[in-house]
């Protein structure tokens, strides 16, 4: 204990340096921590967070009981998930083969800096472009289609409006790591299948994808904490916060962002939130634990 | 996993021997990669095409590609957002140059910290990293911390502070310490009687460059882009960034289109129609349009960077 200490006294120009974002991590990330536990209470704001009454598990029987809005916030949340990370996956990596295989670099490289473009336009500004293209009467699709389609109060077209433009704005940007991955393998092991008669299918099922699995382990692993949390932009702002689309679009990070600028159901939301968190929690152990015991490389912890 | 060097002299081989052979199924494969670049980027030039269409035009025909009339009014309806446009651009600015550069500092300072190997508090401070990445508050809780125990309300504070330390940011930076700069040659600034500030500062730091260009981009357009914290934070005009006024203009669209009371003065003001498609599309141009210029130029870092980064924490 002695020694550590001299160490860190020894070491005190590092202690000074980590300081600045040591405050910032304790007074962003931590201290909020602590207002989990309004999930367990009444929550007054102008008694504040440890003032408020207790309820127990109040908040939560509540949650249960009002079975439709959290249930469909749920499903909502993890069935996009499911859907954009599975489809997201296969894209990224179909996009960066795509290119690693192009004959023609110059284009591929031009190509690649367009694609990546979209990741950069905030959805505030997306979904202007996405009006562009769904409103009823000036909309482009619309019009190519000579329909009238109301978009905006039809909730069943938005899982795939949003999958569309979920795929548009990340694509391009989730294909550069899988890029810089392909980039890095031994030339020799291509050339050597070549002269073992294997072609181009074959090189890329036991060779390229074969040396992208660690990256999209580590790539899910890193995903699967977010679970329960979703891109509140692509689900606030696209969907132009539309009440009457909220039993295909509305996620839980998009209510709680709702009842926030509402200020209201505080109680109710800290316990939808509270769930948020630990579920998130325990999904990112669990899937460590497994990656670990699968493949000890692609651990993350 | 091991580090990944993107510049492989194998790989130049690869293409050069890979020119000889361009097959019917080179043409396919360029024609697929060409078909999904045009699904990424007309959007975005439908954009750059209806701000500069006619107003009335897109009214009565719609949105297009290769429209009838072409007009500057849209532009022009920008600055008549004037002062607001300009206090909200020197916002965004703000809040984007002292972020990026304080959260670079501050980052880099902390991943040297870590990635010192006789330091013994490293690995706590490590761990104390780690853990918001597995759990943290969530907005809520974020939300009633900032505003009534800190009494953060309508403060840019708020807007810089959130984005300014991010868990996964300082992992690259640490990684590119620990991978790409010798140790010998901070040990050896050490020996010669340098202090650890000022090995840090001379030595670590401008090795850093191509680390911290790549992290720098990044978070120049999380600030750039960031509406959240602004929607939920700032009420004052004054304090408005881009991105809330692009809000702020669809939310009183909405409010215009939904109401029947407005004074038929206004109305005529507004030429009887209300300036929704080329206008903000004009709009949108503005606020976008800063980050399409400076990426390009960023590119090779950001990319590098990812590279660089994607090794396990």
């Amino acid at each position: 204990m002695k020694d550590f200490f001299s160490n860190t006294w020894k070491h005190r120009a590092h202690v000074v340096m980590a300081l600045p974002a040591f405050l910032i991590l304790l007074f962003i990330m931590y201290v909020p921590m602590s207002g989990l536990i309004m999930a367990f209470k009444n929550f007054d704001y102008s008694k504040g967070i440890f003032g408020s009454d207790w309820v127990g598990l109040g908040n939560f029987e509540f949650l249960i009981k009002s079975k439709d809005t959290f249930l469909s916030m749920t499903r909502n949340t993890v069935l996009y998930y499911l859907l954009f990370t599975v489809v997201g996956t296969v894209l990224n990596v179909t996009i960066a083969i795509c290119i690693d295989q192009l004959a023609f670099k110059k284009m591929g490289k031009t190509m690649q800096t367009l694609m990546i473009i979209p990741v950069f336009i905030s959805y505030a500004a997306v979904q202007f472009i996405v009006f562009a293209f769904i409103d009823s009467r000036t909309g482009l699709i619309n019009h190519l289609l000579g329909t009238r389609t109301r978009f905006y109060s039809s909730a069943g077209y938005w899982p795939w409006i949003l999958l569309i433009v979920k795929i548009w704005k990340d694509t391009g940007y989730g294909s550069v790591l899988y890029m810089s991955v392909l980039a890095g393998i031994d030339t020799a092991l291509y050339e050597a299948a070549d002269i073992d008669g294997a072609n181009k299918w074959q090189q890329i099922r036991h060779i390229t994808i074969p040396s992208l699995i660690p990256m999209i382990t580590v790539m899910l692993l890193l995903s699967v904490g977010n679970v329960m949390r979703s891109d509140t932009g692509l689900f606030y702002q696209v969907t132009r916060n539309n009440g009457a689309l909220y039993s295909t679009t509305q996620v839980i990070d998009s209510y709680v962002l709702n009842q926030i600028l509402h200020s209201s159901n505080f109680g109710y939301t800290a316990a939808a939130s509270f769930f948020q968190s630990v579920v998130g929690l325990l999904l990112m152990l669990l899937a460590n634990f497994t990656v670990r015991r699968i493949e000890p490389e692609g651990a993350l912890f | 996993m091991s580090t990944i060097t993107a510049k492989n002299p194998a790989h130049k081989m690869k293409i050069s021997t890979g020119r000889k052979k361009i097959g019917p199924g080179q043409i396919i494969l360029l024609l697929c990669v060409l078909l999904f670049t045009v699904f990424c980027f007309a959007p975005v030039l439908l954009v750059f095409i209806s701000a500069f269409t006619d107003e009335m035009w897109i009214n009565q025909n719609g949105f297009s590609f290769l429209p009838g009339k072409w007009s500057m009014d849209g532009m022009n309806s920008v600055l008549r957002y004037g002062s607001q446009l300009l206090t909200s651009y020197g916002i965004t600015i703000l809040i984007t140059v002292v972020g990026t550069f304080g959260g670079l500092l501050v980052m880099s300072m902390y991943a040297y910290s870590i990635s010192r190997p006789h330091f013994k508090l490293a690995r706590f401070l490590s761990i104390f990293l780690l853990i918001p990445m597995l759990f943290n508050g969530g907005q809520l809780a974020g939300y009633v911390v900032f505003t009534s125990w800190y009494g953060l309300k309508d403060s840019l504070l708020l807007l810089i502070l959130p984005l300014m330390v991010t868990t996964m940011n300082v992992i690259i930076l640490r990684t590119y310490i620990a991978n790409s700069i010798p140790g010998e040659l901070m040990e050896a600034a050490t020996i010669d009687g340098a202090g650890d500030y000022r090995t840090f500062f001379q030595i670590t730091l401008p090795l850093l460059k191509p680390s911290l260009a790549a992290v720098g981009f990044m978070m120049a357009t999380a600030y750039w882009n960031d509406w959240q914290n602004a929607l939920i934070y700032i009420t004052t005009n004054s304090k408005k960034p881009l991105q809330l006024l692009l809000i702020n203009i669809q939310k009183s669209i909405e409010f215009l289109l939904n109401n029947n009371n407005v004074p038929a003065a206004a109305r005529a003001a507004m030429g009887d129609t209300i300036p929704q498609y080329s206008s903000t599309m004009a709009t949108v141009i503005v606020v976008i349009g800063p980050i399409m210029v400076i990426y390009p130029f960023f590119q090779k870092y950001f990319i590098k960077g990812l590279t660089v980064g994607s090794v396990k924490g």
